[in-house]
């Protein structure tokens, strides 16, 4: 025992000791694997002490760069990736055995691992010595994401069967990592972050048990490998009391569900991205306080502290941020561990009442929640019927309901909007980051080069192998290891498990959601509807359409749901179509108008595809265009046929569905 | 329209109905025999009407079915249209009809999805040469739910998501069980269909196409008439047409039903 006061934090040996800091991680990626290296190498010489890899759609999807549905996103929102030679050039000069290396990576996680697994073989690195995560988490591609592939029986398989593997091979790896991030991102209130992702855990671990591949003290050690990644937003007490009562719960699950009694596999092991849905267009300078009082839920309580951090940055709600972005919270990161006494002290709330009774609270309305899950049979059970989407759509829908009203505040949008000129914004760059296209012509030519080096006979034997282990319910990852040795695409393989397990399309959630809105505002647009009905014979129809690989669904589910509130006809499909089949869906349906939403950044490459599609069906349908969309692209895209664009300064739904409006009216 | 396509010799396709309750799998399992259908014959024809219901409230449909379907792009042989039921009871809205005998023009079959909420199922029957009834797997005690009322109307049962095992043999067995209790002596065809997997497709493909059928789209004029002039006109107008002699004398009386609108509504003063 020490006989330091308690204020004070002591080490082992009783003498004051602070703790070490979390980690630091930007997540980063974009381009090519060549420049995305030289991020990561300016990074760690910045002080950051973690990998945290963005791939790019196609990767996260299953698509070779020349895939036709490839082409629009190739290297814009992460590293593209499609053979081994390009891990080579992403790892270049970084020690993989001494790297802790995260990849967001879901519905190609098993090939990524792979790949990774097959670099370290070609240098010679022992496969014990990785360290790292893959993201894994199939489930809440389904409810949030949308980078799935496959129906989810197969891809929880591929899950399965990562955990089979590393937990012989690469013991120190986290296969997969339960991600409430997304949860919150897509609507999610603390209550349902907690219980979704503590649902999906159960379900992967009941998974392993009920295949029965592994014995016990295997299962043990994969319980203990389960780590998560947990979202931080604004309500920052709450948050922080949302970490203490995962932790709480986790160890009852570990132990009374799992019976695991070494302590040390019970803890609740968490890295964080904090809030990102809250950061916002307008005033975006404001986003920076956000950003540094959503870090403090998740350092500020000792026993509750991430293992990892990484943060947003200002210009969030604009682009991809500038390499000045990252570094501008990186700093944020160093200034709290390192000029703070904050790592100085022992937890600062155990015993505070206050923080005992929410955390309580927060657990008994989680355990209710992950029981009802538990007897629709499990998150399995909960895709399938759609419960768990629909209820991230109602609090998203009742989110901005919400900011609408003005119930819920935000400062620069829905009050104290008068403001200054930010100088953030004015440079020559206007605060954006651009993907340079010179950049992903590189990796065009790295594949035609990897396509007519290999050899082809080693890369069919390697397909044939990964087929034949498909079907017959053999480990995938050995074989998945031999396709990245010979040099397999990341579309080739995929392509392979394709073909066995067949694609999926999720519930969207939308049915029988509704807004609470302003009551008066919003009989002005029904009646304004009505009047339309009464003309024409029918209500406005509106295509709600999502082209291309962009998985960001709330804008288009909001926008669905908003207009059929008011009283359009509205097809909504899901994400991940193709323009052509947009337009197909509109001609059919004879609909008065496309609505667009773009998030990935591609939207010009994706308007050109829609208009020619148009032209191609003679149709003279207008286009209306949402999402991400620099300023500086708005009359571009209006140059290019798009009748009206919307971004999330258009945060008022009743103005966005009139202006809609206006565009169907003025064709008629 | 229909006359000039009547005159051209053109195709007179099979209404297939397609009912049951939310989420039962309806819509994932037309697409699959539309596709299939298609596939199975080159000069075959397909289309999808899928009615779905508006909101009470604000008078919009979310058209959400057509999210489940997903034809091979480009395919001139299939075609879908979703319809908002705006109000109608039954879920059949009040254009189906007509846009059903204009389809059968133009395709061999038509499959018209209905959501089965009480009403629809009736109103369906009168719409299609021949319903389907897509009953999903139950748990334990929701078999029972089968028997009241719906079970006398359809031409045939589908127990559809078969790849889910147990629960879907389980349905199947009480649903045949019930059926023997419900129609005593009638050979009612009860199918087993998972869309995900396959199983059972082709068998019910091939039943949809021979199966006995209707007298055809046109021999239920009278019925949508009727609900027509009750729309249109009112109570006023469903007295005027019964003194007139009933719907199915005026609809013969006048030659077809367009004839029929347009005489009624020149005797209305519309
Ligand atoms: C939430 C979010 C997510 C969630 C999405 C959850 C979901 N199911 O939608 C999650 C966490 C899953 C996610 C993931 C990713 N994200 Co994200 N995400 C965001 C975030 C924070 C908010 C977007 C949002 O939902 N806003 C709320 C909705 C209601 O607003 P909205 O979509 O803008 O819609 C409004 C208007 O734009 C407009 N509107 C939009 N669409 C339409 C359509 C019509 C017809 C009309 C009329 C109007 C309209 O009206 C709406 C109402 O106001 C933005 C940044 C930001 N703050 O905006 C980044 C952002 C969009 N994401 C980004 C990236 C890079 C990703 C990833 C690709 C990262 C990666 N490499 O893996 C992944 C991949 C996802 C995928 N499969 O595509 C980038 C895109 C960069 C770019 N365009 O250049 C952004 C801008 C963040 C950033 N600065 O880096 N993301
Ligand atoms: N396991 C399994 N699930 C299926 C099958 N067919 C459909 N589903 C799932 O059942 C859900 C509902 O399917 P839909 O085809 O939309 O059902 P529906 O009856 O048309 O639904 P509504 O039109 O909303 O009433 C979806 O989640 C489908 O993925 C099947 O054969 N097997
Ligand atoms: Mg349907």
């Amino acid at each position: 025992m020490s006989d330091q006061p308690p204020h004070v934090l002591v080490g082992k040996d009783g003498a004051p000791a602070p703790d070490r800091p979390w980690i630091f991680r930007t997540y980063a990626g974009h381009s090519s694997p060549r420049a995305s290296n030289q991020l990561y190498r300016a990074n760690l010489e910045q002080g950051q002490t973690g990998l945290s890899i963005a791939f790019d759609l196609p990767t996260q999807c299953g698509y070779s760069s020349d895939d036709p549905v490839a082409r629009p996103e190739v290297g814009k929102v992460g590293v593209p990736i499609n053979s081994l030679d390009d891990f080579h050039v992403l790892f270049e000069g970084i020690p993989l055995d001494r790297m802790n290396t995260s990849m967001t990576i879901n519905g190609t996680a098993m090939w990524l691992l792979a790949l990774y697994v097959a670099l370290a073989r070609e240098r010679g690195v022992p496969e014990t010595a990785l360290k790292g995560t893959t993201q894994n988490d199939i489930v809440k591609e389904y409810l949030a994401r949308g980078t799935y592939i496959f129906p989810p029986e197969h891809s929880l398989r591929l899950v399965a069967e990562t955990y089979e593997y590393c937990v012989d091979h690469v013991p120190e790896w986290n296969p997969s990592n339960i991600c409430s991030y997304h949860l919150q991102e897509a609507g999610a209130t603390p209550l349902q972050e907690v219980a979704f992702a503590l649902a999906n855990a159960i379900g992967i671990l009941d998974l392993l048990r009920e295949r029965g591949r592994i014995d016990d003290e295997r299962f043990a050690r994969c319980v203990g490998r389960i780590s998560f990644f947990v979202n931080a937003g604004i309500r920052f007490v709450e948050e922080m009391c949302k970490m203490r009562a995962f932790g709480a719960l986790w160890d009852d699950i570990c132990r009374d569900r799992y019976g695991i009694t070494n302590p040390k596999y019970r803890l609740f092991r968490y890295g964080v991205q904090v809030n990102s849905l809250g950061l916002t267009e307008s005033q975006p300078e404001n986003n920076a306080w956000r950003i540094l009082l959503e870090a403090l839920g998740v350092t500020l309580s000792r026993n509750a502290r991430c293992r990892a951090l990484q943060l947003p940055t200002w210009n969030e709600a604009m682009s991809l941020p500038r390499p000045w972005d990252q570094q501008w919270s990186l700093r944020l990161q160093q200034i709290l561990a390192f000029e703070t006494d904050l790592l100085e002290y022992p937890d600062l709330f155990d015993g505070s009442p206050v923080v005992a009774s929410k955390v309580a609270a927060i657990c008994d309305g989680a355990r209710g929640e992950i029981d009802r899950i538990l007897a629709m049979g499990g998150v399995r059970g909960a895709i399938d019927a759609g419960y768990m989407k629909s209820q991230l759509v109602r609090s998203m829908a009742d989110r901005m309901a919400s900011i609408n009203r003005g119930d819920q505040v935000v400062v620069g949008v829905n009050r104290w909007t008068d403001g200054l000129p930010s100088p953030l914004v004015g440079g020559d760059d206007g605060g954006v980051f651009r993907v340079d296209p010179a950049a992903v012509e590189e990796a065009m030519t790295a594949l035609a080069a990897t396509r007519a080096r290999r050899d082809a006979g080693r890369v069919r034997d390697a397909l044939a192998r990964l087929e034949a282990a498909a079907r017959s319910g053999d480990n995938l990852m050995e074989p998945s290891i031999e396709c990245a040795l010979a040099r397999v695409t990341t579309g080739e393989w995929a392509n392979a498990l394709r073909g066995v397990f067949g694609e999926y399309r999720a519930l969207t959630g939308i049915d029988g959601q509704t807004l609470d809105l302003a009551p008066d505002r919003l009989a002005t647009l029904r009646a304004r509807i009505d009047g339309f009905a009464a003309a024409h014979g029918h209500r406005p129809r509106l295509v709600v359409g999502k082209p291309g690989l962009d998985g960001h669904s709330n804008g288009a589910e909001v926008i669905a749901v908003a207009a059929r509130h008011a009283g359009f006809d509205v097809v909504y499909s899901g994400i991940r179509l193709t323009p052509d089949e947009i337009v197909a869906s509109a001609v059919e349906e004879d609909a008065d108008l496309i609505g667009v939403s773009i998030l990935s950044g591609s939207h010009l490459e994706l308007t050109d595809q829609l208009m020619a599609t148009l032209r191609r069906h003679g149709a003279e349908i207008p286009v209306v265009l949402g999402g991400i969309v620099p300023r500086d692209d708005v009359a571009e895209l209006q140059a290019r046929g798009v009748a009206q664009v919307f971004t999330p300064a258009d945060y008022q739904l009743i103005d966005v569905v009139d202006r809609m409006m206006d565009v169907i009216e003025a064709r008629r | 329209m229909l006359a000039r396509l009547d005159a051209a010799g053109a195709r007179r396709g099979r209404v297939v109905g397609v009912t049951g309750a939310p989420g039962a799998g309806k819509s994932t399992l037309v697409g699959e025999l539309a596709v299939r259908l298609v596939a199975a014959a080159p000069g075959r024809a397909v289309a999808v009407l899928a009615v779905d219901p508006s909101s009470p409230v604000s008078g919009g449909a979310l058209l959400g079915d057509r999210t489940r379907v997903r034809f091979p792009a480009g395919e001139p042989r299939l075609y879908f249209r979703s319809q908002a039921a705006a109000g109608e009871l039954g879920g059949v809205a009040r254009t189906t009809f007509q846009v059903c005998r204009l389809l059968t023009r133009l395709f061999d079959v038509v499959f018209v999805e209905t959501v089965g909420v009480g009403q629809s199922e009736i109103e369906i029957v009168r719409v299609a040469d021949r319903t389907y009834l897509i009953v999903p797997p139950l748990a334990g005690d929701h078999v029972q739910f089968m028997k009241a009322g719906i079970m006398e109307l359809p031409d045939a049962f589908v127990v559809s998501k078969a790849d889910v095992g147990e629960p879907a043999s389980a349905t199947f067995h009480a649903l045949r069980a019930s059926l023997r209790l419900a129609r005593p002596g009638a050979e009612v065809p009860l199918h087993r269909v998972s869309a995900r997997t396959g199983a059972g497709v082709d068998t019910l493909c091939a039943e949809i196409l021979t199966g006995p059928a209707g007298a055809g789209v046109e021999a239920r004029a009278a019925h949508f008439f009727e609900r027509w002039v009750a729309a249109e006109h009112g109570r006023r107008g469903v007295a005027r047409l019964t003194a007139a002699g009933g719907a199915a004398a005026y609809v013969a009386a006048h030659g077809g039903f367009e004839a029929a609108q347009a005489a009624f509504d020149g005797e209305v003063g519309a």
